[in-house]
């Protein structure tokens, strides 16, 4: 991203072209270590760096946050359906990944019941979620849905985290360095899928307790007048939908709008620069600075995001399990 | 006068931003107040204000983030 703006700042010069982009990128090499020597191209031919696209704020924003094709990956076309891997859909399997093999980690550094390192670690969060998030929500069966709601969390904290972490990328064709980097829980569709499995597990948990006819009975509350009951039934059925909605919706607005923010804020200094080189220069450090908060600001959010997810499951889940209360 | 649907839809935008951050400001200092007003009077209770605290301003961000999205894409298609 970094690499994409400073491409931006190459590519936005001021009257003096020839004189102005070699001082603006300079510094901001300068600043950004890791992306000086992605710009050793660009810089030996500054008409190189023109050639290419020009990008508005607008656009550099929603690359940024939207879902990308992985170029040089083939698609299959089954029927109406388009796969492809993307951008979030890696972030999505790596973060999978990550969690499977960070769990296996902590499950093998147990040594005669005794944690030690990264299983010390895991298990403080695991106990957490049992004992404080799954016990106090759901009840005395809350155990069954702690696998469930490990999952959750852990999912969500990491890909959230690994949206914060830089990947080097090379690109073979052109020989540039670059960065990659993505919250697969900024997409939409990922956070459809959380949500719908946290829609079975609340339907599942009022079924299995009270058999399916019941379960969907006793959500009126007892004792309600009959002819309250044409505006009760569709409040209720429009409760059981709503709450995984406001799941998907709040994960999904959450991840999306630090990375918006960030990158907003590291597109001052294209803008600035457009204005004069020496704004542009100017606004550099306020611009970084501003972008170091947020993103330490996302680190804290990704734990309350994680947390809040699986909260709010458990508390559904409890709601379904035992209504009326 | 700009009567261009694109100028509109950016002034619609930068009001809609305001106003619901006016709300969800508004929301979270209600709720911010009273939790360390709570915490003031029962230092006991404080992690349990604390999570609760925690939850709602979770709930509230959600509905401000929910129309921040619609003024973004207001902004932006």
């Amino acid at each position: 991203m970094i690499a994409l703006l400073l491409a931006l700042a190459l590519q936005t010069p001021p009257p003096p072209a020839e004189h102005a982009s070699p001082g603006a990128a300079e510094p901001a090499a300068a600043a950004e270590p890791a992306a000086g020597h992605e710009h050793a191209a660009p810089q030996g031919h500054p008409e190189g760096a023109e050639q290419e696209e020009h990008a508005d704020p607008a656009e550099v924003l929603m690359h940024h946050v939207t879902d990308q094709p992985l170029p040089g990956m083939r698609h299959i076309d089954i029927g109406p359906l388009h796969l492809e891997p993307t951008r979030h859909w890696l972030f999505f399997v790596l973060a999978s990944a990550v969690v499977l093999v960070v769990v296996r980690l902590a499950i093998r550094s147990y040594r005669e019941g005794i944690p030690s390192g990264i299983g010390a670690a895991v298990e403080t969060l695991v106990l957490y979620i049992r004992d404080e998030i799954a016990e106090k929500n759901i009840g005395h069966d809350g155990r069954k849905y702690v696998p469930l709601l490990l999952s959750f969390f852990f999912f969500i904290l990491i890909a959230a985290l690994m949206g914060l972490f830089p990947f080097p990328t090379y690109d073979f064709k052109s020989g540039r360095f670059g960065i990659v980097s993505a919250t697969s829980t900024g997409n939409l569709s990922v956070t459809l899928g959380l949500a719908l499995i946290a829609l079975f597990a609340m339907q599942y948990a009022g079924i299995s307790k009270h058999g399916f006819v019941q379960h969907f009975v006793g959500m009126v509350p007892p004792g309600l007048p009959k002819w309250l009951l044409p505006i009760m039934i569709p409040v209720e059925l429009l409760a059981i939908v709503s709450r995984p909605f406001a799941l998907m919706i709040r994960l999904f607005a959450n991840m999306l709008a630090g990375h918006m923010v960030i990158t907003a804020l590291l597109l001052l200094i294209p803008l600035m620069a457009a204005i004069s080189t020496f704004f542009g220069i100017a606004v550099i450090p306020v611009s970084l600075a501003l972008a170091l908060f947020i993103m330490v600001l996302e680190l804290l959010v990704a734990f309350i995001q994680a947390y809040i997810f699986t909260l709010l499951t458990s508390i559904f889940i409890g709601m379904s399990a035992h209504p009326a209360h | 006068m700009p009567t261009d649907p694109k100028a509109l839809a950016y002034f619609a935008a930068g009001i809609g931003a305001g106003l619901t951050i006016i709300g969800g400001a508004a929301g979270i200092g209600r709720l911010a107040a009273a939790a360390m007003e709570g915490i003031a009077r029962q230092p006991n209770a404080g992690g349990d204000i604390r999570g609760a605290m925690i939850v709602a301003a979770g709930l509230i961000e959600g509905v401000t983030f929910f129309s921040l999205i619609v003024t973004i894409l207001l902004a932006i298609k």
